[in-house]
This record gives structure tokens, C-alpha cells and sequence, in this order.
């Protein structure tokens, strides 16, 4: 049997936040009509997929599923557990917003049998989480965590977001030392990225919120690998930092090119070369598994060559490109046209060639889109 | 014979020729008004666009004249350019009398005296036209005593008109019947037919206008070009009307057109003599020249695939453009592309226009240069008309340029800025002369270079357009020149390599580095910028390494978004041109074009 990644997608949010681009929507009208059509699209992939595969990890994003009641969480999982095989150690994690959660609620969702949080802390400082528009201060953020260890959650992880504007060097060194002396084993700490669509790139192009330099966030980018890896956090991939052991299990799924289904309004899957997304939109979601047992609105089978673009892609931005590995999925050319250029980011100290994988460093990561450009496929 | 006309209208830029040109086709009822688009002899879209005529034409009227007899008018039409020189000078040397055509609020231009001077080489009978008399800026008076001062003629002999509101043309047409000397030569001498236009014809070839000075040309003939002493068989013959008419013969006087199954325009060359491929005349007429570019640029697609589309539109273009050449050449930074020769800057912008128009071409171009003599120490001499192609700075004796003599028209309050913008451009003074109290014609020389570059727009803006230029080429001259060249990381962008006088390399050198390191992105490693005279650097600069480029997120939602961004963006790089390891946008050449010196 052959591994699955299964990420569901629960599109429901107190509120908007300014930066954020992924599909929700902040009533909770059709919540039960939407856990019903969830339910429809596990029978309609078990079918196909139940006999071939089984699931290592499972990952409820959104959206906030932490804002769901921790049985309906509880349901889903036994309802797949029904539908398919389970592998062991199984992964479980919840995306967790602060100020969505309490002790109580905390254990039921370990009772329902998550085990791994990621709570989206973004900040440990009230104008950066003011600016976001989060619905949580810093101190309701460290409270979370700690309570969450309480509860018994011992693969915790958190969110932080850099190269916010008016963000110091030193405000941001304090939001790490916060992170570190939490009781986390993993952190993610992405530079804000301004996506299309979003209230905060309407902000930036009126004028009103300005970004700073590449070389600025560059510097905070640097700081921040050099600081989580001296306190024992590795970085296995450009923003994802974690503790020997606790790396996210179903993010490497993504970045190891391995098979994933997502469920769910917009979720995206990848299975076998085929790639294929949902509708973003919940009620066309709903109305979908209604009729046709699937809610996917295009797929498309990715040539060789996207392939290879992807593998080199996603290798080069986690855990490094394993020449062995390439050469046997895709043959020796890629190698051959890029020997003048992997030599020379060894020179400048871009990336390491270890064992016949190639790793970036520091420097490396923080150019890897730069990088990419530059081979030939 | 003697009921035959054959003039030309000359003027400067905007004083009206084309208005006039209809006035006098409507007027001799040889178009109808219906048929009359504004400007009707500019038949290019881009030559209405601009406003000049680029190429010359030829149409005929039969005019009733206040003596009773019908006379046949041939108005020959003239490019109103300097790139053009030499075409208007066969033009004219078609006819017998020319409409010197003067705006009335304007008065004599650079251009105006230049064309007249062409007319009075070729013998013309000048009769003096002043346009535009409604306009109420218009100062009758004193263009009057300009133009008697510069053909000292009578008063009487200048015609006022306004082509606009149709007043004049009785007087000009009268003119022309009255003081236009009819043709001379004789029908029965061996055939003497000047070509003044030739164009190409997708159907029927090459199609040559000309003027019949001896002989008979008749369809069927076997006819000689005297150029390239071809022969090919004269398969119809005819006048300009609107459109062509055929009439099977033409005779000494007569002005038509001539197709001999020619594919190529180059066969019929402009100045060159058409006659019978037996007993044919022993001598060509006089004033024939083999064209000579005067500015080449390199010409590269954007995208190297499109090469040999590119050299498919210029083969085209060729076609009806006898004086654009090119030949292929190779730039290390711009890959496959040509070289080409134009006339001058606009004939090159025409050019480039063109492509991109008509042919849907995508080019970067090169910085345009003339053409050098550079004389080796070992006796050799060498023509140089791209600056890659310069011999090493060591083995150079001496390297000689192109100059010219200018004639500046312009508003005595304008003289000290012009004389300034002169010396600036390395211009000899030779003389002023006063038109009247306000106005004076500066004469000078300058190396063609410093004026193909920005010369004429400086030029138009110090004088608020109240100036005029006018230029012909004198001859080779020596110069201090040195080739000055771009480096980036230690390597050499040829494309960017030009050839200038010492005395401006530093500051040209300066403004192209600081031009490149505002262009090129910042890449992975730092880039040097480099100004060099053949080892020495004289300007340098860095482009600082690129520091960060990585999207923070790549899920399972983002992976073919970023893989097609990642594409997008490699496509764009692909654009982009290499040297060495530095990757350049296309807009650093075309930025480099819009330096002002």
C-alpha cells in the first residue's frame, strides 16, 4: 500500500485578516451542510483510493478549524478511519487560532485524536498583531501555547510572520526568544508575503503601508536561521525550522513530491502525476458533492518536464536535491546541463554538496527562487 | 513638346507643399474633391503621420491656360528630408521650374535655402510662392524682402496664396505655364529617360518613373539600364494620373512611368538612364551616384528565434527601400542580427517603425555611428562602420570622420544658445548671414556624428523651434576619436561599444554605467560595471548582489501556481541578453539610445 497525505480545508473564519488569501468565509450557516459533503467526498475518494493507499498524516487548515467544535473534528476522522487504512505513527494536525480555544476545548480535540497543533501565533507583539488584524493579543498567544501543552500536546508548533512594517530588528529577535522558550518543537517563520486580493495589497499600493527592502528583510531572514538553529531548531525547508523528530510529517509529503489528497473547498491534490483542485467556494462545494460525488473544478497531468521543474523546485526548498534520487525519477540531463552552475553556488557558498545531495545554505535559501531561475530544465 | 510643364514644389517642413499639391489637382479638375484625402501625394501611412513626404511621386494636369491652349503638367514631387538629399536632387533635375513655396509666418528656412540651392544647380526656373497669407500671424512684408534677397528677383515675380483657402492658384498655374521653359530635346535622338523614383510592386516589380529627355520609349522595347547595363524588355508604359495610365509609348518632354518585368528594385536605381538596348544613347545623363549610407546601427531580433523573420521583413523592406543595406552580423551580446545603413536618422527611425509596424518585428537596436577611415601603422586602411569592428587602439595611426556643412536658419535671439550647442557638438563656425533684421543663416561644419545623435531635437528645443536645419556631406577629416567600451564583470558588451571623441569619453562613460546599474537587475553575484578606453578604465560602478528571492510558502495549493510563476519569470529572463554571467535587459540597449550627451 502506498502512503496518503490527506489535508482537509474547513473555509470557516471569525474574521478576514488583511493578508491572508486562502478561502473562507466568516458565517457559520452551512457548517453542517458542509461537514455533510465532506463526509460525501471521503466516500468518493475512498472508493477510488481505499484499496492502494493509506494514511500516514492528516491536516485540517483553513480557514480556522480550531473554531469548530472538537466533535465534528472527532467525526471526520473516525469517518476516515471507516473509509481507509490508517498507517502507524499516525500525524494529526489542527491549525489552531489563539483566542479560538480553552483548556476544556483543548483536550477534547486531543481526546478526538489530534496530536499535533500549529497555532497561529504570527506575533508576540500587540502592533504587529493589531496591524494583521488578529483577533488575539500576545499575552492570549503565549497563553494558548502553554495551555495547549497542558492539555498534553507535546508536537506543538507556532507561526511567526517577519518583515512586517515597523519591524525592528530587535522586535523581531524578541518575538524569536518568546517562540524558543515556549514549550514548541516547531516553528514556521514566514516573511510576509503580500498576496493579490488581499485587503493589505490594496494598503501598500494606496500608499498607506510601505514593505521594506529585499536587503532588510534579507537581514531578518539571515537573523532568524542563525538564531533557531543555534537553539536547536534545524531549518528542513525555506520557512520551517523544527526540533530532531517533530519536522511537520505531512508538509513533507508536499515537499518530497509524495502523493496528497485535499479535501474541502479549494483544496488542491496530487496523486500519481495528476494534479487537481476544488472549487473555491463553499456553497458551488457543497452543491458539487451533491451531484457529482466530487467537487473538483480542473486537473491537470503534469509533462516530464514540469515534473522535473517541480522535484527541483520543492528538493532544492526543503531538505535539499538528492542526485540520486533525480537521476533515477528523471535521467542524467538535468545534472549534465547544470554542472557549470551547481559549481558554481558551491563556490559562493550558496549551497553544499553532501553525499550527492544538494543542500542550500543560508545565503542559498534566501535566494532559492533567484537559483531556480538560473537552471536550465 | 512645347505644351509640357515640368516642375517641382520645394519647401521647407510644414510650409504647405502637400496642401498646395492639392490646390492645383483640384483646381485642374484632375482629381475630384471626393478623391482629394488631405495631403494626397503622401500616400504612406507613416509619411502622414509625420508630415514629410519620404519617398517622391509624380502626377499630371491639363491645365487650360488664359492663352487658349491645354498644357500637361507634371508635378514631380520631392522627399522633404536631408536624409534625402540626393533623391531630391533627381526629382529636380526631372523638371525645368520649381514652386519655391515659403509660409508666411514662418519666412525662409535652413531647408527652403537648401532645396533652392539644389534647384538652382539643376537650372530650374524658380518661381517664388509665399502660403498661408490668411493666417493671422502672417508677415507678408517682410518674407517678401527675404526672398528678394535671396533670389534677387522682382517683387512682382512672388506669388501670395493660401493653399488652404484656395486663393493663388490661377497665378500659380499661369506662372508655371508662362516662366516654366518647356522641355528641350528632340524624340529623335537616341532614347535619354532619367529615373527619379522607383518603388516595388508586388504584382508587376519594380516600377521606375521617369523623365524622357531624348528618344522614344515605346512597350515592347529592349531597354538598357545604364548602372548595371541590364537589359530587360519594356512590357508597359504610361503617364501618372491618380493612378497609372497606360499610353504605350512616351516621348522627350513626357514624364511616366516604365515596367520591364524588373524583381528587383535595386535595378532600377534612382538617377540612373534608361535607354535602348540597341542603338541606344553612347552616354548616361549626368549627375548619377551609387547611394551611400551615411549612419549604421545594428539591427537584433528581441527574440533569437526570430532571426530569419527578421531578415525576411528586411529583404521586404528592401524591396521598396533601394537605399536601406545590411549585412549580417554577430554580436557576443545580442547574438544574430545586421548591420544596417540608412541615409540618416530619420530614414533609420522610418525604418525601425516600419519593421515594428508592418512586419510585427520586436528589435533592439544599436547606438547608430558613421562610417570611419581608420589608417594602421602598417599603412593599412580600414572602414569601420561597427565599433566592434575597430582595430586595437595600438596598431591605429589615425582615424579620420565624416563631416559636414550645416546651414542653421534661425531668430537672432537664438544665435548665442545655437553657437554654444555648436561648440558642445564640436562645430567649426564659418559664417552668418542676416535674411533680414531678425533672422539669420549660420553656417558651420561638424563631424556627422555629433549631429546624428540628438542635434536637431537640442537643436529644435534651445530655439523653441524656431530654427532650421540643413546639412550635406564635405568630406573625411582627422579627429581624436577612441572606441570606448562597456564592461560588464571584465567582459565586453560589444553592443554597447562606441566610437567618440576623446574629450567626451569620460562623461559618456559615466552616464552609461550609472544608465546600466539603474537597468540591470541585481542578480546573484555583484556586477562590475566598467567604462574602459582599450585597458583603462575611466567609470566604474557596482550593481550589488541580489540578497533575497524566495517565496516564504509552498504548499500543496502552491506548487503549480509557483512552478508557472517560476516559468513566467524564466521566460522574461530569456529575454534578457547574456554576457558572461551578467544577464541584461533589453531596455539597457534601448536606455543607452536615450542618453543625452
Amino acid at each position: 500500500m502506498r502512503e496518503l497525505a490527506v489535508y482537509i480545508h474547513i473555509p470557516f473564519c471569525d474574521h478576514k485578516c488583511i493578508y491572508c488569501d486562502f478561502y473562507s468565509v466568516t458565517t457559520l450557516r452551512n457548517k453542517t451542510r458542509f461537514f455533510e459533503a465532506l463526509k460525501k467526498e471521503i466516500d468518493f475518494y475512498a472508493r477510488k483510493l481505499a484499496n492502494s493507499y493509506s494514511v500516514s498524516t492528516i491536516f485540517f487548515g483553513g480557514g480556522t478549524p480550531s473554531l469548530m467544535e472538537p466533535h465534528l473534528i472527532g467525526e471526520i476522522i473516525e469517518y476516515l478511519n471507516k473509509k481507509f487504512n490508517f498507517n502507524s505513527p499516525l500525524e494529526i494536525t489542527l491549525e489552531t487560532n489563539p483566542g479560538t480555544v480553552n483548556p476544556n476545548k483543548l483536550k477534547a480535540f486531543k481526546k478526538a485524536g489530534i496530536n499535533r497543533l500549529s497555532v497561529g501565533v504570527q506575533s508576540f507583539d500587540d502592533d504587529d498583531l493589531k496591524f494583521l488584524t488578529r483577533i488575539h493579543d500576545s499575552r492570549t498567544a503565549v497563553r494558548t501555547v502553554k495551555k495547549a501543552a497542558d492539555a498534553g500536546f507535546e508536537n506543538l508548533s507556532v507561526d511567526l510572520i517577519f518583515n512586517l512594517p515597523n519591524q525592528t530588528i530587535k522586535k523581531w529577535q524578541k518575538n524569536l526568544e518568546i517562540a524558543t522558550a515556549l514549550p514548541v518543537k516547531h516553528i514556521s517563520a514566514y516573511s510576509l508575503i503580500v498576496e493579490s486580493g488581499t485587503a493589505l495589497k490594496a494598503l501598500i499600493n494606496k500608499g498607506k503601508v510601505q514593505i521594506a527592502s529585499t536587503d532588510y528583510d534579507a537581514k531578518l531572514y539571515l537573523q532568524t536561521i542563525e538564531y533557531l538553529t543555534n537553539k536547536g531548531f534545524a531549518q528542513y525547508e525555506v520557512s520551517n525550522f523544527a526540533k530532531k523528530g517533530f519536522e511537520c510529517r505531512h508538509n513533507l509529503f508536499y515537499w518530497r513530491y509524495k502523493d496528497y489528497l485535499g479535501l474541502g473547498p479549494s483544496a488542491h491534490s496530487f496523486i500519481e502525476g495528476k494534479r487537481w483542485l476544488n472549487y473555491s467556494n463553499l456553497t458551488k462545494y457543497v452543491e458539487e458533492l451533491s451531484s457529482n460525488f466530487n467537487a473538483i473544478k480542473s486537473s491537470e497531468t503534469l509533462t516530464e518536464k514540469e515534473m522535473l521543474e517541480e522535484f527541483v523546485m520543492l528538493s532544492l526548498r526543503s531538505e535539499g536535491l538528492d542526485l540520486n534520487l533525480l537521476s533515477g525519477k528523471f535521467g542524467e540531463d538535468w545534472k549534465a546541463n547544470n554542472k557549470g552552475l551547481l559549481k558554481k553556488l558551491e563556490e559562493n557558498n550558496f549551497a553544499r554538496v553532501e553525499k550527492n545531495k544538494i543542500k542550500l545554505t543560508p545565503k542559498g535559501y534566501a535566494l532559492c527562487d533567484e537559483i531556480l531561475l538560473n537552471f536550465k530544465f | 513638346m512645347n505644351t509640357i510643364r515640368n516642375f517641382s514644389i520645394i519647401a521647407h517642413i510644414d510650409h504647405g507643399k502637400s496642401t498646395l499639391a492639392d490646390m492645383l489637382l483640384e483646381k485642374t479638375g484632375s482629381v475630384s474633391e471626393r478623391e482629394i484625402k488631405s495631403q494626397l501625394l503622401d500616400d504612406m501611412d507613416l509619411e502622414r503621420e509625420r508630415g514629410i513626404t519620404i519617398k517622391s511621386h509624380a502626377i499630371q494636369m491639363k491645365y487650360k491656360a488664359g492663352d487658349g491652349i491645354e498644357y500637361t503638367l507634371n508635378l514631380i514631387d520631392t522627399p522633404g528630408h536631408v536624409d534625402f538629399t540626393y533623391e531630391v536632387s533627381r526629382s529636380l533635375a526631372a523638371c525645368e521650374g520649381a514652386l519655391l513655396v515659403v509660409d508666411a509666418s514662418q519666412g525662409v528656412e535652413a531647408q527652403t535655402i537648401s532645396n533652392l540651392y539644389l534647384a538652382l544647380e539643376a537650372n530650374l526656373e524658380i518661381i517664388p510662392v509665399i502660403n498661408k497669407i490668411d493666417l493671422p500671424s502672417a508677415h507678408v512684408e517682410s518674407v517678401k524682402n527675404q526672398i528678394i534677397d535671396l533670389l534677387g528677383c522682382d517683387e512682382s515675380e512672388i506669388i501670395l496664396a493660401s493653399a488652404k483657402e484656395r486663393i493663388g492658384y490661377k497665378e500659380i498655374l499661369e506662372a508655371i505655364v508662362k516662366r516654366v521653359p518647356p522641355p528641350t530635346g528632340s524624340s529623335a535622338k537616341p532614347l535619354q529617360a532619367l529615373i527619379f523614383d522607383s518603388f516595388f510592386d508586388s504584382y508587376r516589380g519594380a516600377i521606375a518613373y521617369v523623365r524622357i529627355f531624348n528618344g522614344e520609349l515605346k512597350e515592347k522595347d529592349e531597354i538598357k539600364f545604364f548602372a548595371n547595363n541590364k537589359t530587360f524588355l519594356a512590357e508597359e508604359v504610361g503617364i501618372l494620373g491618380l493612378r497609372r495610365i497606360r499610353t504605350k509609348s512616351l516621348r522627350a518632354g513626357d514624364v511616366g512611368y516604365l515596367i520591364a518585368g524588373v524583381k528587383d528594385v535595386h535595378d532600377t536605381k534612382v538617377g540612373d538612364t534608361v535607354t535602348h538596348a540597341r542603338n541606344g544613347a553612347k552616354e548616361p545623363l549626368k549627375g548619377y551616384q551609387e547611394i551611400k549610407p551615411m549612419v549604421y546601427s545594428g539591427l537584433y531580433p528581441s527574440n533569437a528565434e526570430d532571426y530569419e523573420d527578421l531578415r525576411d521583413a528586411l529583404d521586404k523592406l528592401k524591396l521598396n527601400d533601394s537605399s536601406l543595406v545590411f549585412t549580417p552580423e554577430t554580436s557576443a551580446a545580442l547574438g544574430f542580427g545586421f548591420r544596417c545603413g540608412f541615409l540618416g536618422m530619420l530614414h533609420m527611425e522610418i525604418v525601425q517603425e516600419r519593421l515594428e509596424r508592418e512586419y510585427n518585428q520586436n528589435i533592439v537596436t544599436t547606438l547608430p555611428n558613421v562610417e570611419y577611415f581608420v589608417f594602421k601603422k602598417n599603412g593599412e586602411k580600414v572602414v569601420v562602420d561597427n565599433p566592434a569592428d575597430m582595430p586595437e587602439l595600438g596598431e591605429i595611426e589615425r582615424i579620420e570622420e565624416p563631416y559636414i556643412k550645416a546651414q542653421i536658419v534661425t531668430l537672432s535671439e537664438f544665435i548665442g544658445s545655437i553657437m554654444k550647442l555648436a561648440t558642445e557638438k564640436r562645430g567649426i563656425y564659418k559664417n552668418t548671414n542676416y535674411i533680414d533684421p531678425t533672422r539669420a543663416s549660420l553656417e558651420y561644419e561638424f563631424p556627422l556624428s555629433e549631429i546624428i545623435f540628438d542635434f536637431y531635437d537640442k537643436l529644435k528645443s534651445i530655439s523653441r523651434g524656431y530654427a532650421s536645419f540643413d546639412y550635406e556631406l564635405i568630406g573625411y577629416r582627422q579627429s581624436d576619436l577612441i572606441k570606448l567600451d562597456i564592461l560588464l564583470n571584465g567582459e565586453k558588451v560589444d553592443a554597447l561599444s562606441i566610437i567618440v571623441h576623446k574629450t567626451k569619453a569620460y562623461d559618456w562613460g559615466r552616464k552609461v554605467t550609472s544608465k546600466l546599474k539603474e537597468l540591470i537587475p541585481r542578480q546573484m553575484f555583484e556586477v562590475a560595471v566598467q567604462a574602459a578606453i582599450g585597458s583603462k578604465v575611466i567609470a566604474r560602478t557596482n550593481i550589488k548582489a541580489l540578497r533575497k528571492n524566495v517565496l516564504a510558502k509552498c504548499y500543496g495549493g502552491d506548487v503549480s501556481r509557483k512552478r508557472k510563476l517560476l516559468e513566467k519569470q524564466k521566460q522574461g529572463k530569456k529575454r534578457m541578453k547574456q554576457v558572461g554571467n551578467v544577464q541584461i535587459p533589453q531596455e539597457a540597449f534601448l536606455a543607452v539610445l536615450q542618453i543625452e550627451e
